[in-house]
Order: structure tokens, then C-alpha cells, then sequence
């Protein structure tokens, strides 16, 4: 059965389309309203409030903290400061992605770690020969996103500090409606956004605040359906749907190396030993066989496929994520995973994963989509991620 | 190449590794972390005045190929003639006095049990077919089944064909009885329920078994098939023959030099960082620590893969044995059969056994422990002071994990049951007693390193023998790590004072 949020008892009451879904074994929001119109474009023009508590939190703490996570990382995190949050990966001895997630440094010794998958297992065996310890403290904490172009304002304004000068994967205290709060400024919209971490008791009241002074700036709690759309708009990926946690794969073809996602970036290959370095570094001098691209799928050619059975053009209202193949002439060259329809770039947007070969800017390749249980192919073509990416993100 | 190997661990395998590695012209520096050699096989003082020449007690598996090769006849070492004998302790009757003379084994039977006669000669003829494949697999590196090669693959072909060459029957004999439990097996040859008791006995050193554990009969054999003649001075005089070798050979010998971390640099051994802080440059290391000590501890995690960490950690190493040592003023008396007798046991009856093992699934110490009894100060007066005696005891069982944990309450505990189940055969014994040392598997630990405790490095169990010995990929000696090597009693063919671990892994590197 699954649990309830320590905000439940308002987003249940707002809840009036009663479209709810599991996540990490606590009732989440899908969208409030029937529509997600609305809580998307409050992540984009005001500012959404999504009830993030189910994310899996781990604490880590002890003198060892910080090699232990530089150990568990790609990249490393013996260098990340006090106040400072970091989006990472994690690997197994082969190279292969388990999870992804941010660590935060709460204190010297003191780290939160967020996944996207339970990791306790994971954390738990390489703790040997590390005075650490690892607890799971995701049901002690109440976590809200408010994520956009007015969040900074709204935090400003409940906590009586200026936040504008948090920077980008900064955290801080802060009061907010007589509690002690933690304010990072992190998030999966790809907008300016921050998150609040409250305990467990003193949830409502800080929710409380946040929606009657927020009522001036445009707040709106937002549902995952807005959140996921924003998430595809900003290029992020999600665990379980565009890349899979290779623990958990039953074949070695579902795993993917952090390369291979698109997080190559922050791999740090020369330091300290830490588990998957070989492996990566060999991939490195190799060459990867996939590609994380984004793709930008053709409205003309959707719009002239529809027509051509009689039919407007029609989208789902939300994102996507059936896997559809992908096309170079006949020959299958990769899938994509997710998807949607971006109402603020009025672009029809995917992420895909490709061979090797097909993950340069402007390649153009096909897509498979149905149109009255009919298999068809419209071009795509492959374009910079983000796909949307204000300024104010990190300014 | 004449390059420097560093060979950690100065107890029998480490000193033989060593000899080998240097009589084949490497150079050795040899690190021991105590300040005498011997690891398990070094001499134990109890108190003022009395020592034990060693923790083990058998000297007889010490496999004379080892012997041969490094000419150990040349250093000292020389075999014990006399048979060796071990009265099987009995409150009512006159026990029975086992001996490694197969003629003298047949008189004793003949007053014990005379309708044990025939099933003894038809074991001992059956245990005599099949001591050349055993003494085989036992001299040599273990099977490698996984291993795509044409040598390797002739290899097992010659096992396999010796094994057949056997005859249908020994071969399936064998297969049958290999996963049974020893007090099946047994039942089907014998009737006393105390010979049984005897000779089940050495089945259940080193594992986690009770006599009717299946697998019981394999760790059985592999002790039986493989002794030979005792070392003429016990375990202290092998090891200085060790010694006397390896000195000859070129070996630097220091002790009193624990290894703190082994260095490494991409995978690959660069050096070893001494505790003190000395820092020694060698590309080859061959560690006879035991393996979770060797991977776990003196490599950092971070230089490790995380799944084969995992399956060293996963290496079942839950020591069950303790020793007591009792220094006597006068000599060990019995009441079972007059005269004096190095070697004793306890144990009528295979339920006996199995009661002892049985406290150890709760971890609890037996109410009334095995014991093995050793009066090294019969051979050698020069333990004790003139007219005393020690008297050394494997103690079974007794649980590494202790519940409540080893505290000195726990200590003594032990060492009265251990007192109280021996003086039952011998009324004068606590009188006697002038001092006590009670050494549970975790003061075996924490004096000599040995993780949980282990006699043998690891259980001797069907799924930690031969090539799955520690783990299938350092089976062969060689581990994930280049330039280091393991031969402890953790690798192929396992524990025991045999000094082949050593000898095998310095012939792989
Ligand atoms: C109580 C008891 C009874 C036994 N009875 C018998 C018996 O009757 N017959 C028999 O055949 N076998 C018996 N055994 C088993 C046998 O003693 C062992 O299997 C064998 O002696 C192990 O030899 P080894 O060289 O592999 O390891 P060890 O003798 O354990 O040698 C390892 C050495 O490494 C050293 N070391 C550890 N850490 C470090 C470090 N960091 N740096 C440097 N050096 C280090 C240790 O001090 C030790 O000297 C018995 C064992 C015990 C404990």
C-alpha cells in the first residue's frame, strides 16, 4: 500500500481530478485539474508547486563521507563545498549506470544523497572499509519544488531573506513559517526553481504559507504530468525510461554506460580510484556505441501524414513514453524514449537514443509513429539539448 | 627477471612461498607482522615458564612434495617413525586407542569391536584406491573448468581419465559418497558408536558442519587421504626448518613488520606501505594472509571491483574452534586406560558431536565441548618446568559470534566447560592446574589477524574447495590485481599445515 506525503492532506483536497500514481511507494499527483495546461504554465510563467516528497533521500555521515561518495561517483565529490549540491551518477564495476541523482553536502561529514531507484543495497555494500553510515531518510523530510520564473521572489518573500543571490546548485538555511528549512536551489524543470526540505511535522504549515503568499505571484501546485513535460523541454533524463538501471536490466544490452546518456560530461576519469574507472576509461579510448540525443520530430510531415488519412493533426496532451524506433532507411539505428509536445517552443520534442554515427547536430533520421494503427516514418532531426534553457536557470 | 617479490604472512606458507620464490632465483623480502615466524604454526607461551610449540597440533599433512622440493631434509627436518596414536577417551570402558598402524589398529579393534575388523581393512583398501587422485589434486593447482585452453583442457582430460581409470565402481563410490553426511557413511561401515565418534572427529575441523551435515564425508577424506608421517618435533621444528631454507636461499626474513596497505596504481601492484610508515617498491606481492584480510584490509576499497569484493566478503569464515591451554604440575592422569598418552579425545558417540555443534547455530558455546588433547611436553620436556606438564586442547566448538559477545565472563565460561568435560576422564586434573589461557576464535582474530577467527583461512566446504577456493577468479593464484598473488591457506587445496598453498602459488608466479 502505498504512503502518504506529509503534504497529503492539501494536495489530496486539491486533487479534485483524482488522477494519482505510484512513485517510490507514495501516492503522487498527476495533475490536479483534469488538464495539465494550467500547472505547466505556471512552471514557465509563475511559479508551480510540486509535492517532490517521495524522492529517496539518503544521509550519509562520518569522517570518511566525502571519499566514500568520490569512491561511489563518476565524478568527484571530496572537492564539492559546504552548501553546495551536485547532479551525478553512479556506476557498477563495468561501467554501467545505476542510478542518477544530486548530492548535497549538508555539513563537513554530512551528505544528502537523492535517487531515482532505492539504493540502500548499493550504499550499503560499498560502505566497507569507510567509516560511514547510510540512512534512509526519505520519510523524514517533506520536499517541495517551486519551480519558476517567480519561485525566487515567492522564497524571498516566505523566508524573509533575499535568495536571489543563491546560486545555481547552492543550499541554504532559512526560516519559512517558523520552521527550520533547508532551500536548494535545484530542480527538473530546467527554469529557475528552487526546492524546500522541511521535516516530516512541520510540513503543512510551510505549505500553508507558501500557497497564501505565493496567491500574488501566481502559484499554482503543479502535478508529475506538468513536471514531466517541463523535464523533456529542459532535456533531463528519467531512470527507468530513458536509460534503465543496469542492476535491474535482465540482458546487457538495457545497460548504458554514463556516455552513452548523455552524462559523459561529468565523468572525472583521472583521480582517485572509483568504481567503473577502468571500464569507462577503456569506453572512452573506444568509443561509445550509443548516443543520448535530443530530436526535433516534423510537425509539417505529422501534419501532412494526418491529412493524408483525412485526419487533423492530433497530440497526446502530455508527454510520451512508449519507445518508438528510429530510422535510417530501412536500417533500425536507435529508439526514442520519451517525448512531447513543447507548448512554449511550439515544437514536437524527443529524446532518443542512438548509434554511434547519428548523434551529430543536423543529422536527420526518421521516427516511427501510427496514425490509425497505421506504421508510419516522419523525418527528425537532431538537435541541441537543452532544448529550452532560459537564462534565469542559472543566472 | 630477478626483480623483488614481497612475500606477506611468515607462517608456514608464506616461509615456503618464499624459499621457493628465492631457490628459483627471485629476490624475497619477507614481511611478518609478529616478531616470531610460524603465523598459526608458531610457538604459544602460557604463562611463566610453559609453552606450547604451537597453536595446531598435527604435523602429519605437511606434504612431503613440498618436502622434496625444497630439500627440507637438508634444513633439519626430519619425519617422526613412530605411528601416531590418540586415545579415544570413555568414562565406563577402556576407550579405544586409534592408531596410524594399520596392524596395531586391528589388534585394538579386535578387543573393542571385533566386528569391525573386516570394515576397517575394507575401508582402508577402498581409502587406498583413491589416495593417488586426491594426493593429486592436492599437489597440484586446482581445475580450472572455465578456462578455454587447449593445456588446460588436457589438464582435467588426464584428471578426468585417472578418476575413470579408478573402475566403474570405485568412481561411483566415490560420487556417491562425496556430498553424504560422515555419520551416514560411517554407519554404513561400522558398529561401535565410539569408533564412529573417533574418526568422524576431524570431519568437522575447519567447516561449519556437525556429523550429519551433508559434505561432511568430503572434508573427511581430504584430511584422511592426505596425512602422511608427523613432523619429528612438531610444528616448531618444521618451521625452522622453513626457516633454516629460505635463510639459505637468499630470503630477507623480517618480522616484527606488519604490512598496513598495499599500494597500487591503476590496478597494478607498486609497492606495500609498512605500518611504520616504510614504503617498499616491489611490482609483485604474493600475501598468505587470509583472503578477506588480503582484500578487504590491506587493499583499499577503492581499488577493488565492487562484485568481487563482495564474493570475498562473502568467503564463509565463521571460526568455531578455540584453544585452551592449561599448564600442569604434574602429569595429565586418565582414568580410561593407565599410562601416559600425548594424545587424547573426547567424544563417545557421533550424537555427542552433533550436540557440541548444534549450540553453535544459537551461537552459544557447547555445554560440553569436543576436545582434542595434545601433551607436547611428554616429547619435549623443555615446555615446562621440570615434572609439569602443558597440555594443549582444540576446543569444539565455541562461536566466532559469540551472542553477548567474547568477554572475559564468556572466557572463563569456556574454559570451565572445557576443564569440567576433560577432568570427567581424568578426577585430579583441577587440582593441578597451576595456569589457564583460553583463546576464543575472536583472540585468535586479534592475535594473529585471522578473520573470524578461522584455523583454515575460510570453511572447508564443498563450495570453497579447489577452484572455487576462495573465490573462482583467484582460484589460480593470480587475483584481479596484477602483480599480486595469494597463497594462504585460503587458495587451493586450503588449510592445514601442508605447505602447498605457498609452494603452488609461487610456482604460478
Ligand atoms: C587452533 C588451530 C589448530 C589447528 N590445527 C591444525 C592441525 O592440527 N593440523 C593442521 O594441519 N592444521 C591445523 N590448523 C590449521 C593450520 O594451522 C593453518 O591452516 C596453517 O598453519 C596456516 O598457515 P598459513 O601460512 O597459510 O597462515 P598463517 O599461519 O596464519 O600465517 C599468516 C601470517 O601472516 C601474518 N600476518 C597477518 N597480517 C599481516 C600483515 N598485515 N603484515 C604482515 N604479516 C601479517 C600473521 O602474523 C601470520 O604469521 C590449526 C589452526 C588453528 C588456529
Amino acid at each position: 500500500m502505498s504512503r502518504h506525503s506529509p503534504f497529503h492532506e492539501r494536495t489530496a483536497a486539491l486533487c479534485t481530478s483524482y488522477r494519482w500514481k505510484e512513485w517510490a511507494g507514495y501516492h503522487a499527483v498527476c495533475s490536479y485539474d483534469t488538464s495539465v495546461e494550467r500547472e505547466y504554465f505556471a512552471f514557465r510563467h509563475a511559479a508551480g508547486l510540486l509535492d517532490a516528497s517521495p524522492l529517496i533521500k539518503y544521509d550519509v555521515r562520518g569522517p570518511d563521507a566525502a571519499a566514500y561518495l568520490s569512491r561511489l561517483s563518476v565524478r568527484r565529490i571530496d572537492k564539492l563545498a559546504v552548501g553546495r549540491v551536485v547532479y551525478c551518477c553512479w556506476v557498477d564495476d563495468r561501467g554501467h549506470v545505476i542510478d542518477d541523482g544530486t548530492i548535497a553536502r549538508l555539513d563537513e561529514d554530512a551528505y544528502r544523497v537523492t535517487t531515482g531507484e532505492p539504493e540502500l543495497w548499493w550504499l550499503e555494500q560499498n560502505r566497507r572499509g569507510y567509516d560511514v553510515s547510510v540512512e534512509e531518510t526519505t520519510h523524514r523530510y517533506g520536499v517541495l519544488a517551486l519551480q519558476g520564473p517567480s519561485s525566487g521572489a515567492i522564497l524571498s518573500a516566505v523566508t524573509g531573506t533575499d535568495l536571489t543571490g543563491l546560486r545555481y546548485f547552492g543550499l541554504t538555511s532559512a526560516r519559512l513559517a517558523d520552521r527550520d528549512v533547508l532551500v536548494s536551489r535545484t530542480g527538473y524543470t530546467g527554469d529557475l526553481g528552487y526546492e524546500v526540505w522541511v521535516e516530516a511535522e512541520h510540513a503543512l504549515p510551510v505549505w500553508d504559507t507558501l500557497m497564501t503568499e505565493g496567491r500574488a505571484y501566481g502559484i499554482v501546485p503543479a502535478g508529475l504530468d506538468a513536471l514531466d513535460v517541463t523535464r523533456i523541454e529542459a532535456g533531463y533524463l528519467l531512470l527507468g525510461i530513458d536509460y534503465k538501471s543496469a542492476p535491474r536490466c535482465l540482458i546487457d544490452a538495457q545497460k548504458s554506460s554514463p556516455y552513452e546518456i548523455g552524462l559523459g560530461w561529468m565523468v572525472q576519469l583521472d583521480r582517485e580510484p572509483f568504481i567503473g574507472q577502468a571500464a569507462l576509461r577503456a569506453e572512452k579510448e573506444r568509443g561509445s556505441e550509443w548516443a543520448l540525443v535530443g530530436l526535433d520530430v516534423s510537425w509539417t510531415a505529422l501534419e501532412a501524414l494526418y491529412e493524408r488519412h483525412g485526419l487533423p493533426p492530433s497530440l497526446a496532451t502530455h508527454a510520451w513514453r512508449t519507445a518508438a524506433p528510429l530510422y535510417d532507411g530501412k536500417r533500425q539505428i536507435g529508439q526514442a524514449t520519451s517525448g512531447t509536445w513543447s507548448p512554449t517552443l511550439k515544437r514536437n520534442l524527443a529524446l532518443a537514443t542512438v548509434r554511434r554515427g547519428y548523434d551529430r547536430v543536423g543529422t536527420r533520421i526518421e521516427i516511427e509513429t501510427t496514425v490509425e494503427y497505421r506504421r508510419h516514418t516522419i523525418p527528425a532531426t537532431v538537435v541541441d539539448r537543452p532544448f529550452f534553457d532560459p537564462e534565469r536557470r542559472r543566472s | 627477471m630477478s626483480e623483488k617479490v614481497i612475500v606477506i604472512g611468515g607462517g608456514h606458507n608464506g616461509l615456503t612461498a618464499a624459499a621457493t620464490l628465492a631457490r628459483h632465483g627471485r629476490s624475497v623480502v619477507l614481511l611478518e607482522k609478529r616478531s616470531g615466524l610460524g603465523g598459526l604454526a608458531a610457538p604459544f607461551e602460557i604463562a611463566d615458564g610453559y609453552r606450547v610449540p604451537g597453536l595446531l597440533h598435527d604435523t602429519d599433512r605437511f606434504r612431503p612434495a613440498v618436502a622434496r622440493a625444497l630439500e627440507l631434509h637438508q634444513h633439519g627436518l626430519q619425519w617422526r617413525e613412530t605411528p601416531r596414536t590418540e586415545l579415544g577417551l570413555s568414562a565406563k570402558g577402556r576407550g579405544v586407542l586409534l592408531s596410524s598402524n594399520r596392524e596395531a589398529m586391528a589388534q585394538e579393534l579386535q578387543q573393542h569391536s571385533p566386528s569391525d575388523v573386516q570394515p576397517y581393512h575394507r575401508l582402508m583398501t577402498f581409502l587406498d584406491s583413491i589416495r593417488h587422485i586426491v594426493e593429486d589434486l592436492f599437489d597440484s593447482p586446482p581445475p580450472a573448468p572455465a578456462k578455454r585452453e587447449l593445456g588446460e583442457a588436457i589438464k582435467m582430460l588426464k584428471k578426468g581419465w585417472a578418476f575413470r581409470r579408478l573402475g566403474a565402481e570405485t568412481m561411483i563410490e566415490v560420487l556417491r559418497i562425496a556430498p553424504m553426511c560422515i555419520a551416514d557413511w560411517l554407519n554404513e561401515h561400522f558398529e561401535s558408536a565410539h569408533l564412529k565418534a573417533l574418526l568422524a572427529s576431524p570431519a568437522l575441523l575447519g567447516t561449519w558442519m556437525g556429523p550429519w551435515s551433508a559434505g561432511s564425508t568430503t572434508t573427511w577424506l581430504l584430511d584422511e587421504l592426505t596425512r602422511g608421517r608427523a613432523v619429528a618435533g612438531g610444528p616448531a621444528a618444521l618451521v625452522d626448518s622453513l626457516r633454516r631454507c629460505a635463510e639459505a636461499a637468499g630470503v630477507e626474513i623480517r618480522t616484527g613488520c606488519p604490512v598496513r596497505h598495499l599500494q597500487l596504481e591503476n590496478g597494478r601492484v607498486r609497492g606495500v606501505e609498512l605500518e611504520s610508515g616504510e614504503t617498499i617498491e616491489t611490482a609483485s606481492v604474493l600475501a598468505t594472509t587470509d583472503a578477506q584480510t588480503t582484500f578487504l584490509e590491506l587493499i583499499r576499497p577503492a581499488d577493488l571491483g565492487v562484485e568481487f569484493a563482495e564474493r570475498i566478503a562473502n568467503v564463509r569464515s565463521r571460526g568455531l574452534v578455540a584453544k585452551v591451554h592449561l599448564a600442569l604440575s604434574g602429569p595429565l592422569e586418565n582414568t580410561t586406560r593407565p599410562g601416559s598418552f600425548e594424545r587424547m579425545r573426547t567424544g563417545e558417540h557421533v550424537d555427542d558431536l552433533e550436540r557440541a555443534f548444534d549450540a553453535v547455530k544459537y551461537r552459544q558455546i557447547s555445554e560440553r565441548p569436543i576436545l582434542d588433547v595434545w601433551v607436547p611436553s611428554l616429547e619435549d620436556s623443555s615446555l615446562a618446568p621440570k615434572g609439569h606438564h602443558v597440555v594443549s586442547i582444540l576446543a569444539q566448538f565455541a562461536p566466532y559470534d559469540l551472542e553477548g559477545g567474547w568477554t572475559d565472563a564468556a572466557r572463563v565460561t569456556l574454559g570451565d566447560r572445557v576443564v569440567d568435560t576433560l577432568a570427567e576422564y581424568a578426577p585430579g586434573l583441577k587440582k593441578r592446574i597451576v595456569a589457564r589461557q583460553v583463546l576464543s576464535p575472536a583472540d585468535l582474530e586479534g592475535e594473529l589477524g585471522l578473520t573470524g577467527g578461522h584455523l583454515y583461512h575460510g570453511e572447508h566446504a564443498l563450495d570453497q574447495l579447489a577452484f572455487l577456493r576462495p573465490v573462482f577468479d583467484c582460484a589460480h593464484y593470480r587475483t584481479p590485481i596484477e602483480g599480486l598473488i595469494v597463497g594462504g591457506s585460503s587458495c587451493h587445496p586450503g588449510g592445514g599445515l601442508t605447505g602447498v598453498p605457498g609452494w603452488l602459488a609461487a610456482k604460478a608466479l
